[in-house]
């Protein structure tokens, strides 16, 4: 197949494409298991295998994909025929920023691939976990067990050839609870990536044992508490939702794409312009966040990307100024041009598709923010006048520039004169996003730095769903409105 | 192409029959055709064909499922399909409940809403509509984006219960064209929802469009006051709204699992204005709907609020099993959910503005980013997007920068209704997330509800 794919690339080239890839998944699968209440709900699996191909022809993407492979003419000729269409509408000319030719191949590590775990095996965990949360003050317990595994082929006219193969594991249980008022209330684990690989090994009895004791003994204290203040006071963010903050205002608002004003029609654009690199605040002096695709133990850890560029580590905010952004090869070369400047040096190294039947397009690989020298949480608590303690994401809302947003979380804990007084329900905040992030008044040590995932990232028309990462610290924010 | 899909459904059917594996099977193929514009230009244009095969094989109260991309030639990775699915349900730990296992009683077909010309409209039309509902707009700091989706899609499900087959086929397209300011940032927004090639009208858009820009281009904008305001919702805003009560509030199982504002007690009473009337209807072809679900239970219109009286759950034939509830021909892959209309006679965004008015109005078309801040509340939060408008009591006009309600579902169609109009517009709410599913709402152009809380207010767009 390789073989074949490559003598169509050099066919569509011979006939005039600037470029041209080609994507091949000879095998993806998943496997997902959710138990509900002891009962186990969903059982599935799947399997999909095809290619996508990716033609640039006088400045213009065509792009198409089939599960059928007999007919490689027709799927390639398609492409091509889609991009002379797009052609005819050109305001910027697709370039694409210089690279290597690769001849490589990325394995996710793992010790045990899930997939050749028994089914008996998984639904024996997930038993264990339900008993686990069976517990006085619990309605609904729920437990998930996800895995996915793809192999893919890149091959591309520039003369690169990358082999993919990557295992992902995403286990998650949560609790239900209903208050005096008939009011759920919810509390969720999702381990944090702790170990250096990412198969089957990951799930630890143990973890999960302890973690179940302790959001149902959470959950059941925010079925007693009272509601969330409605206030104004420093909010300290558990990495358990700092992760998710950062993967709202920061993460989505620095892919270039969307800077540039390709996400306007559906995920929104972002406030920064290209005149911000390098001279915005984006945050207080304790704010460095990367865009780090080579930690071993996280979905946003890849190899190489999809227009075969190898994963890199790069400063998104240095100290607080903006100074990178998520980007593939194209998006690198129109913002340059644009800004009629060398903003970008290269592609970072972010550019996925979802499938094979989609198109790349900048995605977050792992966004992290640097661990602080503030201390501990307990730290951070000690030095609080008047703030509280968040955790576990409820629901999140963010404007669609990602100028300002609003997030409830599962639990909250008051803090009175550096000391955590008592838990509260519904607790949610808001802010601006550059207000927010410049009134980042402490960051956490590396005793605090945890690693989360995100499994269902949305963005893009057709949609994509998309798995990555995020290092996180505890981190406080102060004269943040809470409650409301 | 249709007997050959349904020779190879009673061909798996009779495999799964001759091994003793209860099965049902469910068949999803799409040709899909995206064209996406963004900065004035064709950003992609992309097609994919893909055939999706689901198995759901049954153990007594054990079941499991295993789907597969495919295609109509790979008859052995099929029938290995029902053999995985078998072996993952003997595994399986059984439910509580046993799972009702479809059983049809006849044959449907159903090509009803199937436009052949629609499905297979040519990229030079899709650029011409495009052109076409843009013409004159575009600057050099006023950027075109938008897609036009368009696509046929089928469906088709069999059982080991009986021979009898269920065949759906439908074309759509959803259209979406957004004019931005490249340095000021503002949006505005026209959209169209097709069943059939007839019903895309370009100078629909175009006209919605220059009014707007019009207004986005003269009228003095504002960051506006925090505090209650009047607001006119237009159609997508309502068709999130209502898509986000199909989530968290007539479904008999999120209602069951505490996920829902709705109680059991509260069947039978007026929880809503006695202006607001919501029926699932499978007979309108708008909505792309399912005149029988998975299950084979035909599907009639169903009234789930009326005269703001709540009428009844639905219920997803799993949940019904779960909770001994009767199904309701809701085991779908999506409802056709029609808001009623009311007795304000306005059509038109130019309309509604022109109307006279005794207070200041704020017009939201679009909430973006809704989520839900607590579903036993029926708490929603969401910002405004594309193209909003402060409609002072004076006549004059005012573009707002975007804002932010956190507001519950039970005040938004409440007895803060003020009004709803009569016209009624196809609001397309398809994602294209997995599997081709063409969904629309069918809501009123504009529904008004008074003292609705503004809880942030951007300083510029």
């Amino acid at each position: 197949m390789r073989e074949q794919l490559q003598q169509q690339i050099e066919r569509l080239k011979a006939a005039g494409a600037t470029y041209v890839d080609a994507r091949w998944y000879p095998l993806e699968e998943t496997n997902q298991l959710l138990m509900w209440n002891g009962n186990l709900k969903n059982a599935s699996s799947s399997r999909e295998s095809g290619a996508g191909i990716r033609v640039l022809y006088k400045g213009a993407w065509g792009f198409s994909a089939s599960s059928q492979l007999s007919n490689l003419d027709m799927l390639f000729d398609k492409a091509f025929d889609n991009a002379r269409v797009a052609a005819e509408r050109v305001t910027f000319p697709i370039r694409l920023a210089e690279k290597e030719a690769i001849q490589g191949s990325f394995t996710s590590p793992n010790r045990i691939d899930p997939f050749t775990v028994s089914l008996a095996d998984k639904i024996s965990l997930l038993k264990k976990l339900d008993e686990k949360l069976d517990q006085p003050g619990v309605s609904q317990r729920v437990c998930e067990l996800v895995f996915m595994r793809k192999q893919i082929v890149y091959l591309d006219s520039e003369g690169s050839e990358i082999e993919k193969n990557i295992i992902e594991v995403f286990p998650s249980i949560r609790v239900m609870g209903v208050d005096a008022q008939g009011v759920s209330h919810s509390r969720k684990f999702s381990p944090p990536r702790l170990s250096p690989t990412r198969g089957w090994e990951t799930l630890d009895p143990q973890l999960f044992s302890e973690n179940a004791e302790r959001i149902v003994r959470e959950m059941n204290e925010v079925l007693a508490a009272e509601d969330c203040p409605k206030d104004e006071r420093s909010v300290i963010l558990l990495p358990g939702i700092m992760f998710l903050q950062t993967h709202e205002t920061i993460g989505h608002a620095l892919e270039l794409d969307r800077i540039l004003g390709y996400e306007l029609a559906f995920a929104g654009g972002s406030f920064v312009k290209l005149d911000d690199f390098g001279s915005l605040r984006y945050g207080s002096s304790r704010l460095t966040a990367r865009a780090d695709g080579t930690i071993p133990n996280s979905p946003g850890s890849f190899g190489f990307d999809d227009d075969g560029v190898p994963a890199q580590d790069n400063l998104l905010i240095d100290k607080g100024l903006l100074v990178g952004a998520i980007t593939g090869r194209q998006m690198v070369e129109e913002a340059n041009a644009r800004a009629r400047k060398q903003i970008f040096s290269g592609s970072s190294g972010a550019n996925r598709a979802t499938s094979f039947y989609r198109v790349p397009i900048e995605r977050m690989t792992n966004i992290n923010i640097d661990p602080g020298s503030d201390g501990t949480l307990d730290d951070i608590v000690r030095n609080t006048e008047k703030g509280i303690i968040l955790d576990g994401e409820k629901s999140w809302s963010i404007g669609s520039n990602r100028e300002q947003f609003h997030f409830a979380t599962d639990i909250g804990w008051l803090v009175e004169d550096g000391k955590v007084t008592r838990v509260v329900k519904n607790s949610t905040y808001r802010g601006e996003t550059l207000k927010f992030y410049n009134s980042l008044s402490a960051v956490g040590d590396k005793s605090t730095w945890e690693v989360h995932y995100v499994d269902n990232c949305g963005k893009a028309q057709p949609n994509q769903i998309m798995q990555l990462g995020h290092g996180v610290p505890v981190c406080r924010f102060d004269n943040v409105k809470i409650g409301e | 192409m249709k007997d050959r899909i349904l020779q190879t459904l009673r061909d798996l059917r009779a495999y799964a029959v001759s091994k003793d594996i209860e099965a049902a099977f469910f068949y999803h193929e799409e040709d899909s055709y995206l064209m996406r514009f963004a900065n004035s230009a064709i950003s992609l244009n992309t097609n994919e064909h893909l055939i999706r095969l689901e198995i759901t094989a049954y153990e007594d109260r054990k079941r499991a499922s295993f789907e597969l991309i495919t295609d109509l030639d790979k008859m052995d990775e099929m029938k290995q399909g029902v053999d995985i699915a078998a072996e993952m349900a003997s595994h399986a730990q059984p439910l509580s409940y046993k799972p009702t296992v479809p059983e049809y009683r006849e044959t449907f077909i159903d090509e009803s809403g199937y436009d052949q010309e629609l499905a297979t409209i040519s990229n030079e039309e899709r650029l011409a509509y495009f052109n076409n509902a843009a013409r004159g707009l575009e600057t050099d700091e006023i950027k075109l984006s938008g897609i036009f989706s368009s696509g046929g899609n089928v469906t088709a499900q069999i059982n080991t219960r009986s021979a009898h087959l269920q065949y759906f086929k439908t074309s759509d397209a959803q259209v979406t064209i957004v004019l931005s300011h490249a340095a000021l940032k503002w949006e505005v927004i026209a959209e169209q929802s097709a069943q059939k090639k007839t019903d895309l009208n370009p100078s629909t858009l175009h006209r919605d469009l220059a009014f707007l820009l019009d207004h986005y281009q003269h009228d003095t904008p504002r960051q506006i006051p925090l505090g209650k305001y009047d607001i006119v919702f237009g159609p997508a805003a309502s068709g999130d709204l209502i898509s986000m009560m199909n989530w968290i509030g007539f479904s008999g199982g999120a209602m069951k699992r505490g996920f829902s504002f709705l109680t059991q007690d509260q069947v039978g009473t007026r929880v809503f204005s006695d202006k607001f009337n919501l029926i699932d209807n499978p007979t309108s072809l708008q909505t792309f709907p399912f005149r029988v679900d998975v299950m084979g239970i035909p599907r009639e219109p169903f009234s789930i609020f009326e005269n703001g009286e709540f009428k009844a759950f639905t219920w997803y034939q799993d949940d019904a099993d779960e909770f001994g509830a009767q199904p309701t021909g809701h085991t779908v892959m999506h409802f056709s959910l029609v808001v009623n209309g009311g007795d304000r006679d306005v059509s038109t965004l130019e309309e509604l503005v022109r109307m006279p008015r005794e207070n200041d109005i704020l017009y939201i078309p679009f909430l973006h980013y809704m989520n839900i801040v607590n579903p036993s509340k029926g708490l929603i939060t969401a910002s405004s997007r594309f193209g909003a408008l402060l409609l002072k009591k004076d006549g004059s006009v005012v573009v707002p920068y975007n804002v932010r309600i956190t507001q519950s579902l039970l005040d938004i169609f409440g007895e803060r209704v003020a009004w709803i109009s009569k016209t009624q517009i196809a609001n397309n709410t398809s994602s294209s997330y997995g599997a081709r599913n063409p969904t629309a709402v069918i809501v009123p152009a504009f529904i008004q509800v008074n003292d609705l809380e503004i809880s942030h207010s951007n300083s510029s767009y």
